[in-house]
């Protein structure tokens, strides 16, 4: 009984420290059907302009993988109206910061300024809609420095290939089943009227949100929007449609290898359902539940009580289309490979027999609130969430209420998602392992 | 008249229209420069000594406290890793709160709490606030120590060493550190597993108590906050706290730069980028009179984007991914570093494209703009920096341990925009010291060294724990299935195959030689003939015949300016073992031993051993199969120098490829072969061999 008026109370206090914390918005169309979210919070002198267009490696040809994430380089080395080289030189020239990043998904660009150039900021980001210079110059150059971004990143990363070596099992027909980065060999092969066409096709207004965040005159900012991306002509619908994947019903076991390690490691790989489902959200619950924290069961019981394992964890890798939970773990000592999985499972069986415990189930709680109220702390966080859950997950609210559908979920929920993606027929059993191991 | 009044409201609307409409070929003015406010920390001091930051920010209902020790660097010498271990065994529980307990309660609250031998961090949601500092003030007075958590702690560490094994950029940050300050010095010396192993549990103890001192300790505590109510929560938990008497501590003299420019290379099979970075000891405190000069110029070589180093090793040839330079001031010793990760076949370009960018800033002034968009991003980060509370704490503790003005922050926009042209060439040339310096370099030795020996800068070789070694052998895993007997049939096929190979009776070849640094180029018509026969005739235009050399098969002689000489027993003994024009017909393949699979001038070549005892070893094209290389070992003057032939230019002559271009390599003395003419069973007759 006190629990209960114990939980009641810290929920009321809560509520009331989350009106506080609310990100205020507006939003709206320009008639060539790009989307434009404006953020104002004037706290610091600085303003975050970013564009994120829907595009990513899952909408290559798969005989040219690595596009969408070329087009992040590409798109940097000039437009008609900044030349080659330039790009970088003014943005630090105006104080600001630059970059980008791809995913499976999507592309996203943005800039910082100090405020009094988020006409700068808007300029450049039209330009490179508007009218990028694409030739055989500029592919040239970001063909050697994406190899070694690769080399770097993947090549000579300890354990940077597990992702890639999860994906080319978990899919069979969708294109999640390649890398973000792709294939070098696509990229040597692609010609410069398929690098046009993807820019043609992709890089259009209807397909990309803008958002302006920050210490902005929302009347002023309107208008420069209006002036710099309005004249750019709107582009043909996107259709997509990808492959579905069959469900998996018989359990995987592979290798693989990196010459980068010494300490090999063991994952699980389930298939989840895409980020917008419920479900992904109570997934996310049991990885906190999992491996989140030094008490969390799979930590506290492999690493620190049984010294089983150097690290454990669990995460929801979750993306538009479905989510891969991975669990992994990497030996101490002489601990077997198979012996760690066992371990896994046994907390999970856990999960989908008995209820996890009220503490247990207020504990996530608390983490999931901590995390959410430090997720809003910089403007440039800030912006792409607003893209994020404008564009990918349809619903702009949820950068405000995202906290109440973890709120509203019950304990038997976590039993029964449990129960329905983490069976072991339903998974692969990757074995990554040394390169000097192979036979 | 309406009609037309109202035409031309349209016209004057229309090209109002156009007339606001902005010009994109113009890159927008700022508008006017956004205010900057500096906010201060509120602070105080405890009676212990330990010094107070409070900063108020409402935005987020959150806290964070950050406790940070400013100690003399401190060296752990044989037992390097107590300091890492003690860190971790950290924040687990403290005198009256068991481990399960403590970990348990930080969890529960959402909170985090982190300790590591420099200080502690924890953040939490602003309720919860209370609670987190008293377990924070708990876990720094009161830690609990157990040899258990000892135990455990230093297998990880032991472990985490071993997942690092093969890591590159660890092995780099290591020998770079080491090498540059020395071993012996606290920021030279590197964690080994011998080290850790020496750490006992009673050192660490020995650590907690000396080293956690009040008096040397800084505490800041920022956010949802109100500072009156706050004051008297670190009061109560962390007034407590005791200082205990500790040794003073002198820092060893880091090693000096090194007299010339030198490669220190480890060799990492495994690495597909090499880790190159060029670095010197340099002083610089924040308080230097050339502080903000230095910044500017290192913002100019090397610190960002569009830097000097990144421009040229990526945007304009492709090299890396990104090329950097750095020198943080420091109170003791600094070191600057120009480094980046390119791939294995650039290795030695890399290098050679560093240092002339370090050149160019020091021989030549920047151009105004550069300087202008290098003020310009500090000026920019400056304001961007604003937006994270923490900000304000850290100036105030740099003012305060680095022994800065009061107004340095305040004064660091005017600093930064006085900096001149010259300021920049001149601190350039004080601070990026690439005479005195070394380059460090770990990478795949057998796919780079060769390469890197070209650019004439003397290499040193060393372990991934900076001990000095010999010149490894750098050499690839040989394929499987790949024999001695393998190469030389792929050999014999590839300059025409067995029959055409055993046709050849005899081979008449002319060539012209250059010898280098001799004024004269003689030329040659050698002669062979199967098995062993051979004849050797130089002659220099205007001076006839000047050397003549003569092998029958069982005795020969040497003809030299009228002087002849009998050939020694020793050669005719190792002539007669030859038993046909190719070595690749006759020798037998159980006597040889396939060595390695090396790189010989950029290509990937078998090595054989043909004799063990004169060590001569035959090098054959992974790929094309062709003999590339001859190496023996050939008595001079009392002395053994190694002989190497290389061997190229093969050509078609009546159905076998022969090479027509030999060039010896004989201690200082490099001699070349190039045949002007080759016939195979023509022109050559028993009588040349009298």
């Amino acid at each position: 009984m006190n629990k209960i008026i114990l939980s009641f109370i810290l929920l009321l206090i809560t509520v009331g420290v989350f009106g506080q914390a609310k990100i205020e918005y507006i939003e709206y169309d320009l008639k060539n059907g790009m989307h434009v979210i404006l953020h104002e919070d004037h706290s610091a002198p600085v303003v975050t302009t970013a564009v994120m267009y829907h595009v990513g490696a899952k909408d290559e040809n798969p005989e040219r993988t690595g596009f969408a994430h070329f087009f992040e380089h590409l798109l940097f080395e000039g437009t008609e109206n900044i030349a080659r080289g330039e790009w970088f030189t003014i943005v630090t020239s105006n104080g600001g910061s630059n970059n980008a990043n791809t995913t499976d998904d999507r592309t996203y660009y943005y800039e910082v300024f100090p405020s009094n150039s988020v006409e700068l900021g808007l300029w450049m980001e039209s330009e490179r809609l508007m009218h990028p210079i694409i030739n055989q110059i500029g592919v040239d150059t970001q063909n050697e420095v994406v190899k070694e971004e690769k080399r770097l990143r993947v090549d000579n990363s300890p354990y940077g290939k597990f992702l890639e070596s999860i994906k080319l099992h978990m899919f069979k027909k969708h294109p999640y089943k390649g890398t973000t980065i792709g294939k070098m060999a696509h990229l040597d092969a692609a010609t410069l009227e398929e690098f046009k066409a993807f820019n043609k096709k992709y890089y259009v207004p209807n397909n990309a949100v803008l958002v302006v965040a920050g210490d902005i005159d929302v009347p002023a900012v309107k208008k420069m929007v209006e002036d710099y991306f309005g004249p750019i002509p709107r582009g043909e619908d996107i259709v997509r449609s990808f492959p579905q994947e069959e469900p998996i019903t018989e359990p995987m076991r592979e290798k693989a290898y990196d010459a980068n390690i010494q300490i090999p490691a063991i994952l699980a790989a389930y298939r989840t359902p895409s980020f917008k489902d419920r479900d992904a959200y109570i997934l996310s619950m049991i990885s906190t539940y999992l491996s989140d924290g030094k008490t969390s069961k799979l930590y506290k019981k492999m690493v620190d009580d049984k010294k089983m394992a150097l690290q454990v964890g669990a995460f929801d890798y979750s993306q538009e289309d479905y989510g891969t939970y991975i669990i992994y773990g990497l030996p101490q000592g002489e601990t077997e490979l198979d012996d760690l999985v066992i371990e896994i499972d046994e907390e999970i069986v856990k999960i989908q027999n008995e209820l996890i415990s009220e503490r247990d189930f207020q504990k996530i709680q608390n983490k999931l609130e901590n995390s959410f109220v430090n997720s809003n702390s910089s403007i440039q966080g800030v912006a792409n969430s607003l893209a994020r859950y404008y564009m990918l997950y349809g619903d702009i609210s949820l950068i405000n209420n995202e906290i109440d559908i973890y709120r509203s979920i019950k304990r038997e929920e976590i039993q029964q998602v449990a129960r329905k993606y983490l069976n072991p027929n339903q998974r692969l059993i990757l074995e990554y392992l040394p390169e000097t191991d192979q036979e | 008249m309406n009609i037309r009044l109202y035409t031309l409201s349209a016209f004057l609307y229309l090209s109002l229209c156009l007339n606001a409409q902005i010009d994109r070929t113009q890159q927008p003015k700022p508008g006017p420069a956004p205010e900057i406010t500096l906010e201060k920390p509120v602070e105080f001091t405890l009676e212990n000594g330990l010094k107070v930051l409070i900063v108020e920010n409402h935005k987020l209902p959150r806290v964070s406290m950050n406790l940070a020790f400013d100690r003399t660097p401190i060296l752990e010498g044989d037992k390097a890793g107590v300091s890492s271990i003690l860190g971790a065994m950290l924040g687990n529980g403290t005198a009256s709160i068991t481990k399960d307990d403590f970990n348990e309660e930080i969890d529960f609250l959402g909170a985090n709490l982190s300790f590591g031998f420099n200080g502690g961090f924890a953040s939490c949601l602003t309720k919860y606030h209370e609670r987190i500092i008293e377990l924070l003030a708990d876990a720094t007075l009161n830690s609990l120590l157990t040899e258990e958590e000892f135990e455990k702690n230093k297998d990880l560490l032991l472990e985490g060493l071993k997942s690092q094994e093969k890591s590159v950029d660890a092995a780099a940050a290591n020998v770079g550190s080491a090498l540059s300050f020395g071993l012996s010095h606290p920021y030279g010396e590197i964690e080994t597993e011998k080290s850790i192993n020496n750490v006992t549990f009673d050192l660490v103890k020995t650590y907690y108590l000396n080293y956690f001192q009040p008096s040397q300790a800084y505490l800041v505590v920022l956010g949802d906050i109100d500072v009156a109510s706050t004051k008297a929560l670190v009061e109560k938990h962390f007034g407590p706290w005791q200082n205990t008497v500790s040794e003073k501590i002198s820092i060893p003299k880091a090693n000096a730069n090194p007299v010339q420019l030198e490669i220190n290379f480890v060799d990492m099979p495994n690495a597909v980028q090499s880790n190159i970075s060029l670095t010197s000891n340099v002083e610089l405190k924040m308080s230097d009179e050339d502080y903000h000069a230095v910044l500017i110029a290192n913002k100019i070589l090397g610190g960002g984007f569009n830097s000097y180093l990144n421009m040229n090793l990526r945007e304009e040839h492709g090299y890396t991914y990104g090329a950097r330079s750095s020198v943080a001031a420091d109170k003791y010793i600094t070191r600057f570093n120009a480094g980046t990760s390119v791939r294995n076949e650039v290795t030695d370009s890399a290098v050679v494209q560093t240092i002339k960018e370090i050149k160019r800033i020091q021989e030549y002034p920047v151009e105004e703009d550069a300087l202008a968009n290098a003020k310009a991003k500090y000026v920019g980060d400056f304001v961007l920096a604003l937006e994270r509370p923490s900000t304000v704490a850290r100036y105030a503790i740099n003012i305060k341990t680095n022994d800065l003005p009061e107004n340095f922050y305040s004064e660091y926009l005017k600093k930064i925009n006085a900096v001149t042209v010259a300021d920049v060439q001149r601190v350039a040339n004080k601070y990026f010291n690439a005479k005195n310096a070394r380059f460090i370099v770990v990478g795949k030795g057998s796919d780079i060294i060769e390469n890197l020996e070209k650019t004439g800068i003397p290499i040193k070789y060393f372990d991934k724990e900076a001990n000095p070694v010999n010149k490894p052998e750098f050499k690839k895993p040989i394929p499987e299935g790949v024999t001695v007997k393998i190469i030389m049939d792929n050999y014999i096929d590839a300059i025409g195959g067995k029959k055409a190979v055993e046709d050849v009776k005899t081979v008449l070849t002319n060539v012209d030689v250059t010898i280098q640094g001799a004024p004269f180029k003689p030329t040659a018509v050698i002669k062979t003939m199967g098995p062993n026969k051979e004849s050797m005739e130089m002659s220099v235009q205007g001076m006839g015949t000047i050397m003549k050399q003569v092998f029958n098969g069982k005795s020969g002689y040497t003809e030299q300016q009228g002087n002849k000489q009998d050939m020694p027993e020793s050669e005719i003994l190792k002539k007669q073992k030859q038993k046909g024009l190719f070595a690749e017909t006759y020798l037998d393949p159980e006597e040889l031993v396939l060595v390695s699979l090396i790189s010989v001038n950029g290509v990937d070549a078998y090595k054989i051993q043909v004799d063990k005892d004169n060590g001569s070893f035959r090098y054959y094209n992974a790929e094309t199969g062709l003999l590339i290389r001859t190496e023996s070992a050939q008595e001079a003057q009392g002395q053994s120098i190694t002989q190497l032939t290389d061997i190229s230019d093969y050509k078609d002559i009546d159905g076998v490829l022969m090479p027509h271009t030999k060039v010896i390599n004989a201690g200082p003395q490099i001699i070349t072969f190039s045949a002007s003419e080759i016939k195979i069973n023509e022109g050559v007759s028993k009588k040349d061999f009298k």
